[in-house]
């Protein structure tokens, strides 16, 4: 285990994954679900990092089969002003990523955090909690 | 509406870098309407803040409120009791409001969050375009409605200039020349004639030249509670 903590934050229609999905993944995953991918804000993303995650996955419909027709594709821009925001006060901007996931595949949606875990060693020296 | 935009977090981290309580203020007027100051970016600012100073390891606690507008006293006054509570306010109001409560609560430590930037419109989502300078003596009767101290980057009040080039101002290709939209305006609406009008000379007075602009309408000063 490397001690640390992911959040995912996603719409309730992307899948049912639960964090036991993810034992594979050497960190605390913690899943947060939206009515809406495209309601997730810029604040729910930094507040998920205020709370201790190392990263922030966010993950929404894949683009075209949104749920609510483009949820997903406001999730994207509200990831991208999330990593600008990063940027500005000298954290990295990979420490936030974006998914389209397959509506209901769990696989992709494991990958995707997988993934996010992969981005996190890349920026961290394993092991090391930051905050 | 006045057009505003954040400034840069590491600035404002600079102003409140002395203190642990901080309130951030919005306001659900101008600064709300082009999202640079209202509910969501009071939100927004505040936890970005947190999160960089706990990263500094000197958490930050931040008050967040929205007030329904910070250029008015009466809507100003639960600084009065927010200023017992942190050591500063960073307000996400235009520079009218800070000034406000700047004026109001001598005692209390408010830093501007936003840069005040012009009078513009909203013509699609996430852009906003200036369209008046607040000259105080507004001569957009003779030029189709089309302001040339705002829209022409030489403020020329007899453009086009030379470098106007296919219906382009010379500063950017994507960058209307105004003076050929007013021409083209007044064409349009059968008024080209004004362009041919002497104009009386433009005051500059109520410009800002005379010192900071007061208005007062008399008839309202009764019973004044403000
Ligand atoms: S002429 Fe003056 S008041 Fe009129 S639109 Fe232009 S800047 Fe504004
Ligand atoms: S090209 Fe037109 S808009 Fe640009 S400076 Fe000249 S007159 Fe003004």
């Amino acid at each position: 285990m490397s001690g640390w903590k992911i959040a995912i934050l996603c719409c309730h229609y992307t899948n049912e994954a639960s964090a036991e999905d993810m034992a594979d993944i050497p960190a605390r995953v913690e899943i947060k679900r939206f009515s809406c991918s495209g309601r997730i804000e810029v604040s729910d993303i930094l507040k998920a990092l205020e709370a201790d995650a190392e990263a922030v996955l966010v993950a929404g419909c894949e683009k075209g089969s949104c749920h609510n027709h483009s949820g997903s594709l406001r999730a994207e821009k509200r990831v991208e002003a999330a990593r600008k925001i990063l940027e500005e006060i000298g954290m990295e901007p990979e420490r936030i990523q974006m998914a389209f996931i397959p509506r209901l595949d769990t696989g992709a949606f494991v990958m995707a955090a997988k993934e996010t875990f992969e981005r996190l060693l890349d920026i961290l020296p394993k092991g090391e909690i930051t905050s | 509406m006045i057009i505003a935009e954040r400034k840069p977090l590491t600035r404002i981290l600079q102003m409140i870098a002395p203190f642990e309580r901080v309130a951030i203020i919005g306001c659900r007027g101008c600064v709300a309407i082009c999202s640079a100051g209202g509910d969501r970016e009071v939100e927004t600012v505040a936890a970005a803040l947190r999160l960089a100073r706990k990263r500094k390891g000197r958490p930050l606690q931040t008050i967040e409120e929205t007030f329904v507008r910070q250029c008015d006293p009466e809507y100003l006054t639960p600084l009065e009791t927010l200023k017992e509570k942190v050591e500063a306010v960073v307000s996400l109001a235009c520079g009218v409001g800070v000034n406000l409560a700047a004026d109001l609560y001598p005692d209390l430590k408010i830093y501007p969050g936003v840069d005040t930037s012009f009078y513009g419109s909203n013509p699609s989502l996430g852009q906003w375009e200036e369209k008046c300078r607040g000259c105080g003596d507004c001569i957009i009767d003779f030029t189709g409605g089309l302001c040339p101290i705002a829209r022409c980057a030489k403020n020329l009040l007899n453009g086009p200039c030379g470098g106007s080039q296919g219906g382009k101002c010379e500063i950017r290709p994507d960058v209307p020349c105004v003076w050929h939209l007013i021409y083209e305006r007044l064409k349009k609406r059968g008024e080209l004639e004004k362009l041919t009008q002497i104009w009386p000379a433009k005051n500059w007075i109520p410009a800002g030249h005379g010192g900071p602009r007061q208005r007062v309408r008399p008839d309202l000063q009764f019973n004044n509670k403000k």
